[in-house]
């Protein structure tokens, strides 16, 4: 397997005596497209940040491309791009000149792809930077990510203020850079169903701990929704192995539960001479349920 | 060609699997016919072409479709022995899952939906 292009190993952050990340183990591999999801507040923020050595952790560390993250060196941050949710952008510039300025930092900018998709994504690149609309500028903050291809992509909330036809044109150039095997992209957004088309690899960020991480296919196979109907009152304190969230009433019973195997419904059905019809949940049911 | 829900809760990989699968057992895929390729495909729903890919990989290992060389997949053109019935039902199983629920929501008896289905089919087979 390759080596992975970020490496995180028991990251502790306490901030006001609470642990805003805790305990945080990941690796991010050439080729995944991993998306963070989180509630306000969860942590996402904070932990794309210190992935990328801009905050100290109080424990634990993070390499990337196998570099302590907090000392990296000038060849590894090239090949980092980077959206901070708070765009960096020079609001007194233009378009143009504020991507003349990241160019400059790059050897290798590709200025052909920023033309085309300065284009299709109808950026304004004549008017100052303050003058445009929060959307138009956060498709200014992308292209100044990804002009220089780098390696490993990090969006924190690339998408918030971009209309659907934006947000899908945004999506399609995640498959591009996705296409090189070699390229890794992060990006938390609060918009589920792109993270539905576009993620590979899910990060749920609960509480400042990595609550799920996996497959996102693997996700989907393993938390589903049971409906239990009996023929007499279901006991109140029925518990099903690995349920995240149980509704009872009178004969009938709704219970969430993960690492979902097909004999589980046989063996409900006999405790509780019970149908078990199976419901598959979508990501953002899934969501909802993992903050029951 | 293929209805695509990446919603739902069942994995977008799954359901192209499936839907190809049927299909191909249906015969309304011939053997020989040329499938979309990964990206085309990946394009027309805006899902990560990795997602497609994993299906396509995952039909050839089944020996559904296979690969040519700098051309897109194709259905296996191998006449492949038939699944056996029951494999062919077991496929079936979902749908049927499904249908029979609503049937029991909607307080259909088993007799009226056996009609249904049975009107359905001569529909279908024309």
């Amino acid at each position: 397997m390759a080596d992975p292009t970020v490496s995180v190993r028991d990251l502790t952050t306490w901030r006001d005596s609470k642990a805003v990340l805790d305990s945080i183990s990941a690796d991010v591999l050439p080729g995944d497209i991993i998306g963070v999801l989180g509630k306000n507040g969860a942590g996402k923020t904070t932990l794309l940040e210190t992935l990328l050595g801009f905050s100290r952790p109080d424990r634990g560390s993070v390499a990337v491309f196998g570099e302590d993250a907090l000392h990296l060196s000038a060849a590894a941050k090239a090949r980092i791009g980077f959206l901070p949710q708070q765009d960096e952008l020079f609001g007194m510039l233009n378009g143009r000149q504020q991507l003349a300025i990241v160019a400059a930092f790059h050897a290798h900018w590709d200025h052909a792809l920023i033309e085309r998709l300065t284009a299709e994504w109808t950026v304004p690149l004549t008017r100052r930077i303050d003058s445009l609309s929060v959307g138009e500028r956060q498709k200014l903050g992308v292209l100044a990510a990804l002009g220089h291809h780098p390696d490993l992509l990090v969006l924190d909330e690339p998408v918030a203020s971009l209309d659907p036809i934006a947000r899908r044109q945004f999506l399609q150039q995640l498959f591009a850079i996705g296409e090189n095997e070699r390229r890794a992209v992060l990006f938390s957004s609060h918009i589920v169903s792109d993270l539905e088309r576009a993620a590979n690899k899910v990060w749920i960020v609960k509480d400042g701990r990595l609550h799920w991480q996996g497959e996102l296919d693997a996700l989907k196979e393993s938390v589903v929704r049971l409906h239990i109907r009996s023929r007499a009152p279901l006991p109140a304190n029925l518990a099903a192995p690995n349920a995240l969230a149980t509704r009872i009433d009178g004969n009938t019973a709704m219970v969430t539960v993960t690492q979902w195997q097909p004999a589980l419904a046989d063996t409900l059905a006999s405790q509780f001479d019970a149908r078990i019809d199976v419901e598959g949940l979508g990501l953002e049911d899934i969501f909802l349920e993992l903050h029951r | 060609m293929f209805v695509l829900n990446p919603q739902s809760g069942t994995p977008i990989y799954r359901q192209l699997v499936d839907q190809v699968t049927r299909l191909i057992s249906g015969g309304q895929l011939t053997p020989g016919t040329e499938l979309p390729s990964v990206r085309e495909l990946a394009e027309l729903h805006a899902v990560n072409p990795m997602t497609i890919s994993k299906a396509y990989t995952l039909l050839e290992t089944e020996g559904l479709l296979e690969r040519q060389r700098g051309k897109p997949m194709r259905v296996a053109t191998r006449r492949r022995n038939q699944a056996p019935l029951a494999q062919r039902l077991q496929q079936l199983e979902a749908a049927a899952a499904e249908l029979a629920l609503a049937a029991r929501q909607l307080e259909i008896g088993k007799k009226e939906l056996l009609t249904l289905v049975g009107d359905q089919w001569e529909k279908e087979n024309g």
